[in-house]
């Protein structure tokens, strides 16, 4: 994909202050990376290798071998280098890249070169540099990159790996002569695209890139890639292929594995959201001539009293449980869990759901609504002060506003969900979330739309969350 | 000084987590100094730098060897250590 922004030049830190001499320098980044290595493990690895013998040894061996001391920590690290890049080991051969970085601070440190503080990236800038080591990915807030050149570097290094990891397009062994800071650049990476294209938008813009996930294993992947949390978890697969209702501790720990595997970041749970048109066999659900337009979503669980009851008791025990593990998820008194309400028609159908929840559910929880019905969106104002967030359920929203089943191939060409109607009932949907001060997401399949992506960053949406990333 | 040899079963060979795992059981014998060596090769034990250099692989024969502090008791610790990673 191709993604351009103002130009960043990366800077090392900056030479020119009095030398030092190797022991001086050792000491001063080995302060360094030991205020940096709290929370940080490429950092706390590095410092590791600072303070392992071996690097010490070395840099003797080549001082007792009459070199002086610059040129004995270049050859050390060489020689070091050079014993990792022998092993037949993709992972080790990879650790020379961490030796040269230790190394590299040691030199610069040496010439007078002082602490490196984090950069601070203007949001949307490409990232123009020399050369990033790892302890300069380290460094960078991805959510504020575009894209990022290197003149040197392989694509197997260290930073594009990462670079990737985030859906940020990246060109290494390109020229970097005659680009001037903040200049236009444009970064053209073809192992970026698809979803990575939609994931660069949303970062440049500052927006969260969430994922619809189905089962743990999705939740796994979603993280793996990346995003910054799961912004529809699909609760139906636990009540299929079964006679039975899964009870509360079955799906507690479903929900709380669901938590951790998040780390932290946001789930959104939807609650229950089966009805005729997605019969499930442990619930009897009476057959109805036009189910789209029947018992659905929160209809059919306000319905059904016991089976919320125990959804939404679950999810509560599973966020206690999530807190007293870890609080620190909860410190920034913007609990992970994140539950949905689908197909929400009226205020009352959310105050029901509220009234279920324990008094301190606040602590716990966030309470929000998917907004899928043409209904929902002309009370979203309402809505709004009852929710605590909004996410729009796209699919089932076009079809209601335009009255076009979309398998329905006599109406199909109806179901355009960028069309000036569905386009203006999400500004209005945005509008009215920005204005109570809560998000508005979207989770429908146009989130996965390339061609959608700058619209809906455009109309507001302060997520998207993506079929996959 | 003790030596012995010790053979490296684990799957995966010595990667970097073992590794770390060793360096800090080493680094908790003061009086000790503690080699690992391969045919081709002997390194400080509490190096892991060292250690991941000799790229040590599933099958690998070491020879441990310990000089100064229990040498018998560090020797018992390290040989079994090495012997029970990945298991």
């Amino acid at each position: 994909m191709k993604a351009s922004g103002p130009a960043f030049l990366w800077k090392r830190a900056a030479s020119g202050g009095l030398s030092r001499s190797f022991s001086e320098a050792f000491a001063l980044v080995q302060g360094e990376l030991a205020s940096a290595a709290e929370g940080n493990e490429v950092f706390a690895a590095h410092l590791e290798i600072l303070e392992d013998p071996m690097l010490s040894e070395s840099v003797g061996e080549q001082l007792a071998a009459g070199l002086p001391e610059k040129e004995a920590v270049s050859a050390a690290c060489a020689s070091v280098c050079s014993m990792f890049e022998a092993i037949d080991d993709e992972y080790l051969k990879a650790r020379a890249d961490d030796v040269r970085d230790v190394f590299g601070r040691i030199a610069a440190a040496m010439e007078g070169g002082d602490a490196q503080a984090p950069a601070e990236l203007p949001q949307g800038c490409v990232i123009v540099a020399e050369e990033l080591m790892p302890s300069d990915t380290a460094r960078i807030d991805f959510s504020r990159v575009a894209g990022i050149i290197c003149a040197r570097g392989s694509t197997t290094s260290h930073v594009c790996i990462i670079a990737h990891s985030h859906g940020v397009p990246i060109r290494v062994g390109v020229s970097i002569d005659g680009i001037s800071e903040g200049s236009l650049v444009e970064v053209d990476d073809p192992a970026v695209g698809g979803s990575g294209a939609i994931a660069a938008l949303v970062r440049k813009y500052g927006r969260k890139l969430y994922v619809n996930a189905g089962s743990i294993d999705e939740i796994k992947a979603a993280m793996a890639a990346g995003a910054d949390g799961i912004g529809l978890f699909r609760t139906e697969f636990l009540f299929m292929g079964r006679s039975s209702l899964p009870t509360r501790e079955e799906q507690k720990e479903l929900y709380l594995q669901a938590l951790l595997e998040c780390g932290g970041r946001p789930l959104t749970l939807r609650l229950l959201d089966a009805g005729g048109d997605k019969p499930l066999p442990c619930l009897h659900i009476d057959k109805e001539d036009n189910p789209f337009l029947g018992l659905r979503g929160i209809r059919l669980c306000l319905r059904h009293p016991e089976l919320l009851q125990c959804q939404l008791g679950a999810a509560v025990d599973a966020a206690r449980v999530l807190k007293g593990m870890h609080p620190e998820y909860f410190s920034a008194g913007e609990p992970p869990l994140r539950l949905m309400i689908p197909m929400v028609s009226t205020v009352e159908e959310v105050l029901e759901v509220r009234r279920l929840l324990p008094e301190d559910a606040t602590e716990l929880l966030r309470l929000g609504i998917m907004v899928e019905t043409p209904a929902a969106v002309l009370s979203a104002r309402t809505l709004a002060g009852v929710s605590d967030f909004f996410s729009v359920g796209s699919n089932d929203l076009t079809q209601y506003i335009m009255a076009a089943d979309r398998g329905n191939p006599g109406v199909a060409g109806l179901y355009t969900p960028l069309s000036e109607a569905v386009l203006e009932a999400m500004r209005m949907v945005t509008a009215a979330a920005h204005s109570a001060g809560i998000p508005a997401g979207i989770c429908g399949e146009l989130a996965s739309e390339p061609e959608a992506a700058q619209i809906l960053v455009d109309t507001g949406f302060d997520s998207l969350s993506l079929a996959k990333l | 000084m003790l030596s012995s040899k010790v053979l490296l079963s684990a799957p995966s060979g010595l990667h970097a987590r073992p590794a770390g795992e060793l360096v800090k059981l080493v680094k908790g014998f003061a009086g000790s100094k503690v080699r690992i060596a391969t045919p081709a090769k002997s390194v400080d034990a509490a190096s892991m730098l060292g250690l991941l250099s000799l790229g040590l692989k599933s099958g690998s024969e070491l020879e441990v060897s310990v000089e100064g502090g229990d040498e018998a008791a560090v020797l018992q610790a390290v040989s079994s250590f090495i012997s029970s990673i990945g298991e």
